[in-house]
């Protein structure tokens, strides 16, 4: 009966009433017991709250108030205060046509990168719901191998494919008829040098969204497919009108999650680029890193940086609330 | 598909009436074998590429046949990477700070995830959004301040510093499954629980930690994988005097290839690359019963 401290509590008119109706006598003792340890629930959270604050939230206050002052090389060395300049950085960023060059092209690349992503993963799992067990768990442990790779990895092993002297992708291309792939380089024309992009994101994304989604389909009751069938239903019916409402929340998560992960998108333009991406190859993210740490304004890449947060939250905010809304409601 | 004509419930059916949508089906199970083994040669393909490259010399490398079998087996290549190279000792850094920095993950994030699902208090949502929030920022932009601090606080270099921030940049996610999967677990044992006087620790520790073990195992999985896999917070973190000991094994493969362009040992680097495979090797077979149920069940509720 004692439910006023149980994590049980779901009813909202309960507190009052519970403690009304206790037995006096026999739930009293456990009653002070809890009470006394009433703040255990704050201390179990109370470590990752100090963490995130410390090493999350700090940090981004900081960026935030740095985007406000003017902080150059000299600044930072001297650890003088920078000085207050308002929104200046801001103003500088908007009006730069580079910077606008550089979000379409990062939202262009987001776009189309979790577009294909998302159809190869949810077909791929759909396609495992097919076959039999042995080649699903095959092609598990093949999805686990390329997911565990580490990003700057598989960014390496791309860059050393995509080499215009000893590249496989070049060999295999120039065995081609009537094709001259000998010594072509992949990043001159920027289409190829951004389709080579694609392909490795694409490439190292699809084994997260196909085992998630493949875990999602087994919880697709089977007699609602059945039913179906004996309806006669078309499979295609059956995966728009009873599968894909069913998934729907899993879908949400794992596209969302996509596109923050893929617009923030780093170390692989990176690697590609060898460190030093041309300003066709710039995303966002090393727009800003490039601004802040390899021309020293580091107030102007945290202005980069809050613009890119908010240009995201703005675009995301209704599905990042559907996702937080599934995360909330069971 | 298949699975349906074989259940006994509607086999007599689909066998009595209509033959020819199970052939359909036939062609199209044959056929999405053929297009999952495809795909699984393309998801493979660079990884066997990369794996045979590895036993090969610098000049059997850029000999221009890249499909060619090394003349011998040999694993030279490897101690290279491993002691030339101290792919070795940055393997080793590796592999002690994710260990720690999930096990760490895990624990506060379950801690986190269980009070915020489960109990009704005054600023819960509110924390959980602060928490949660944490997912949707990139963790570039975080990386100056995150040094500094680090400096002031002196743990700029050392291992302490590092995995600490891995465990905070791990939470968000963590939190934001946990707590769902927290959620939907039944809340009968429990209220037992209570009832016969345990405490919360108690019932934290002895009963929902052993019920929500699926989605501990996949979170935790995917932690291992997130935290193998970073390589900008070592790159801002571990700097300064001494930690060139510290490295991690990302940054000992960009040292690798950074280091001299086409002089650098291509064959070394394959076989580090190689290296970074291995503990995922390991942890699949460690929990390969769990990650068949737990990641095909768990994450997802």
């Amino acid at each position: 009966m004692s439910v006023v401290d149980s994590p049980a509590t779901r009813r909202p008119d309960d507190p009052g009433r519970s403690q009304q109706g206790r037995v006096p006598g026999h739930v009293a003792p456990k009653r002070r017991r809890q009470r006394g340890s009433s703040s255990t629930p704050w201390l179990l959270a109370l470590p990752a709250l100090l963490l995130i604050a410390g090493l999350l939230g700090y940090p981004l206050i900081r960026m935030l108030v740095l985007s406000f002052q003017n902080m150059r090389l000299r600044e930072l060395l001297s650890g003088r205060t920078p000085p207050w300049v308002g929104f200046d950085q801001y103003t500088r960023v908007l009006t730069d046509g580079v910077f606008w060059a550089v979000v379409g092209r990062t939202v262009a690349f987001t776009f189309v990168s979790v577009i294909i992503s998302v159809v190869f993963g949810l077909s791929i799992a759909l396609l495992m719901r097919r076959v039999t067990r042995g080649v699903r768990m095959f092609m598990v442990v093949a999805m686990m191998f390329v997911w565990a790779l580490p990003q700057l990895v598989a960014a390496q092993i791309f860059r050393w494919m995509t080499d215009s002297d000893f590249g496989v992708v070049n060999y295999l291309v120039d065995k081609l008829p009537g094709v001259d792939y000998q010594n072509h380089s992949w990043f001159v024309n920027p289409w190829q040098g951004w389709s080579v992009i694609t392909t490795l994101v694409v490439w190292a994304g699809i084994p997260f969204l196909a085992i998630t989604l493949n875990a999602g389909l087994t919880q697709v009751p089977k007699e609602l497919l059945e039913a179906a069938t004996v309806d006669g239903a078309t499979p295609w019916q059956a995966l728009r009108n009873i599968i894909l409402p069913i998934l729907k929340p899993l879908i949400t998560i794992v596209t969302t999650l996509s596109v923050i992960w893929n617009f923030g998108l780093f170390t692989q333009a990176w690697v590609l680029r060898d460190g030093h991406p041309e300003p066709q190859f710039q995303t966002l993210a090393t727009y800003s890193y490039t601004q802040a740490f390899g021309q020293s304004r580091y107030s102007l890449g945290s202005a980069i940086a809050v613009i890119t947060v908010l240009l995201m939250l703005g675009v995301m905010i209704f599905y990042i609330r559907q996702m937080f809304r599934i995360g909330e409601v069971d | 598909m298949t699975t349906i004509t074989k259940t006994p419930g509607t086999k007599p059916l689909s066998a009595g009436r209509a033959p020819e949508p199970k052939r359909d089906l036939k062609i199209a199970t044959g056929l999405s074998h053929v297009a999952l083994v495809a795909w699984a040669l393309i998801t493979a393909g660079p990884l066997l590429w990369v794996l045979l490259a590895s036993f090969k010399s610098n000049t059997e490398i850029f000999l221009g046949k890249p499909f060619a079998l090394p003349n011998s087996f040999s694993f030279d290549t490897y101690v290279n990477a491993w002691s030339d190279a101290h792919i070795g000792r940055y393997f080793i850094n590796s592999v002690f700070v994710v260990v720690i920095s999930t096990a760490g993950t895990m624990l506060l994030g379950a801690m986190a995830a269980y009070v915020l699902a489960r109990y009704k208090f005054p600023g819960n949502r509110a924390i959980y959004y602060l928490f949660v929030s944490g997912l949707a920022f990139p963790t570039f932009m975080a990386l100056a301040p995150l040094f500094y601090i680090l400096k002031g606080i002196g743990l700029l270099g050392s291992f302490t510093g590092l995995i600490l921030v891995y465990i905070a940049y791990s939470l968000p996610f963590t939190i934001f499954f946990l707590a769902a999967f927290f959620k939907s677990l039944p809340y009968e044992i429990e209220e037992a629980a209570t009832v016969d006087g345990a405490s919360h620790i108690r019932k934290f520790f002895q009963i929902m930690m052993p019920m929500a073990r699926s989605g501990l195992v996949s979170i935790t999985i995917f932690n291992i994988v997130g935290q193998w896999n970073q390589y900008l917070l070592p790159v801002v973190i571990m700097s300064g005097p001494g930690a060139d000991q510290k490295l991690l094994l990302t940054q000992g493969i960009a040292q690798i290839s950074v280091s001299a362009g086409y002089q650098a040992e291509w064959s070394t680097l394959f076989a580090a690359l190689v290296l970074t495979i291995l503990p995922m090797i390991i942890v699949y077979a460690i929990f390969q019963r769990q990650i068949q149920a737990g990641l095909t069940a768990g994450a997802v509720k």
